[in-house]
């Protein structure tokens, strides 16, 4: 009897998530997706949050428990920028995947490169804030989330790649030093 | 109205084959088929087993122990099919991201194996009718759903987590799936516990015009033609390729 409600739950709540997320994934069908929803990310400032010479500077010179309530707090940090690239990802997997009918096969091509960058900074970031949040229960444990700021670099080249290649007129330069 | 063998129990078995049969010819004339092969199994199955099925139940001359051991037959197939078509949606979703490949067939082996454990746990607790042909349907109905309610919902989860886009049939065969599987869980869950007695036919009829929904979904999903893409997301607003580009050009200089 107890076993037969409890399944009787499981399955209204499963029941419950997939019709939400079915109803929730048309209705952003429908929305498409924003470029205008992009926050820009300061990935230098992420680069030195994530530098691992830092943490072993701040280890040397603080108390073991002040370097702990530091580095929960950078952490914190931490996981609200791989947050917003992840957030980032999603908004150019819908434009890419948009893209990705056009008619002309270069724009097709860029658009296919950058839901693949997309795909995988989404990984990343995935596997990044579970390192971090696993970090935050043990602060003194090593920690690095470069992996994501590689990929959130391919990802905005690929970004303007296709943005240049959908709109010739403006002018796009991938580095000043080119 | 809602007694076994009246007009309504009668439609809501006999439609859903039809409409299954009419679904498989449509799907082989526009070839989808040859995309969908396991769906398209899963249907003509469905079709057949159902009529065959429901041929057995009215026949005057069946027995009990012969309806159930047909149905047990039947049953064990279809959950073998079924576990086929997941897969087939799975692939279909995964084949335009193969950087997510890995990453799935890892999650999906281990969500598969806990729900597998869960599934056995479930069983061994179950409580045997006078029937062992009953009893072996109840566990192993309950038992299965458990598995392909959870591999529907992890679907689904990992398709919103990573923001993937569906294709319509696939959408829809995988939206279907998961509402019978959860629909047969409380069901078999229900049915197993005993806790409706007498009027146990009852579930027969959530299940069935769950299902009967689901048939009328699927053949929209398959049948009407996706709108087009949605157009307006183009990239290039000046000002976020400017911004792009002064982020990147930070991360040249350093």
């Amino acid at each position: 009897m107890n076993l037969a409600v409890i399944l009787v739950i499981g399955a209204a709540v499963a029941l419950g998530i997939v019709v939400r997320l079915a109803v929730s994934y048309s209705l952003q069908t429908k929305k498409g997706s924003n470029p205008a929803d992009i926050r820009p990310i300061d990935v230098e400032a992420f680069r030195n949050l994530i530098n691992p010479a830092e943490d072993e500077y701040l280890r040397r010179r603080l108390p073991p428990v002040e370097f702990r309530m530091v580095r929960r707090a950078r952490l914190g940090a931490m996981a609200a920028y791989v947050q917003v690239a992840a957030k980032n990802a999603a908004v150019l997997m819908g434009v890419g995947e948009s893209a990705l009918a056009s008619g002309d096969p270069r724009i097709a091509e860029a658009a296919q490169q950058l839901v693949n960058h997309a795909v995988l900074l989404r990984r990343n970031t995935t596997v990044a804030l579970a390192r971090i949040y696993l970090a935050l229960l043990y602060p003194g444990s090593e920690f690095a989330a470069v992996r994501v700021v590689d990929r959130y670099e391919q990802l905005s080249g690929s970004a303007m790649l296709l943005g240049r290649l959908q709109n010739p007129a403006t002018a796009v330069r991938l580095s000043s030093h080119s | 109205m809602l007694q076994p063998h009246s007009f309504f129990w009668h439609y809501l078995w006999l439609a859903p084959c039809v409409l299954l049969a009419s679904l498989a010819l449509f799907m082989r004339r526009r070839g989808l088929h040859k995309e969908f092969p396991a769906f398209f199994c899963y249907v003509l199955f469905e079709a057949v087993g159902g009529g065959l099925l429901y041929a057995i139940d009215v026949s005057p001359s069946t027995t009990g122990s012969m309806y159930w051991g047909n149905y047990l037959f039947y049953f064990v197939l279809e959950v073998v099919i079924k576990f086929v078509v997941i897969g087939e949606v799975f692939t279909h979703l995964l084949r335009r991201y193969p950087p997510l490949g890995r990453l799935a067939k890892k999650l999906i082996t281990g969500v598969g194996i806990l729900l597998i454990f869960a599934a056995a746990i479930i069983a061994a607790y179950a409580s045997p009718t006078a029937s062992w042909i009953i009893s072996t349907i109840r566990i192993l109905g309950r038992s299965v759903s458990v598995v392909q309610c959870g591999l529907i919902v992890f679907l689904f989860l990992f398709a919103a987590h990573f923001h993937l886009r569906w294709e319509r049939p696939v959408f829809g065969i995988a939206l279907g799936l998961g509402i019978t599987a959860a629909v047969s869980l409380a069901c078999w869950s229900l049915l197993a516990g005993w806790i409706f007695g007498q009027k146990s036919y009852l579930l027969d009829f959530l299940n069935m015009a769950t299902y009967h929904a689901c048939v009328l979904f699927w053949c929209y999903c398959l049948l009407v033609p996706e709108e087009s893409a949605v157009t307006s997301a183009t990239l290039p607003a000046e000002h976020n390729l400017e911004l792009w580009n002064r982020e990147l050009e930070r991360l040249l200089q350093r």
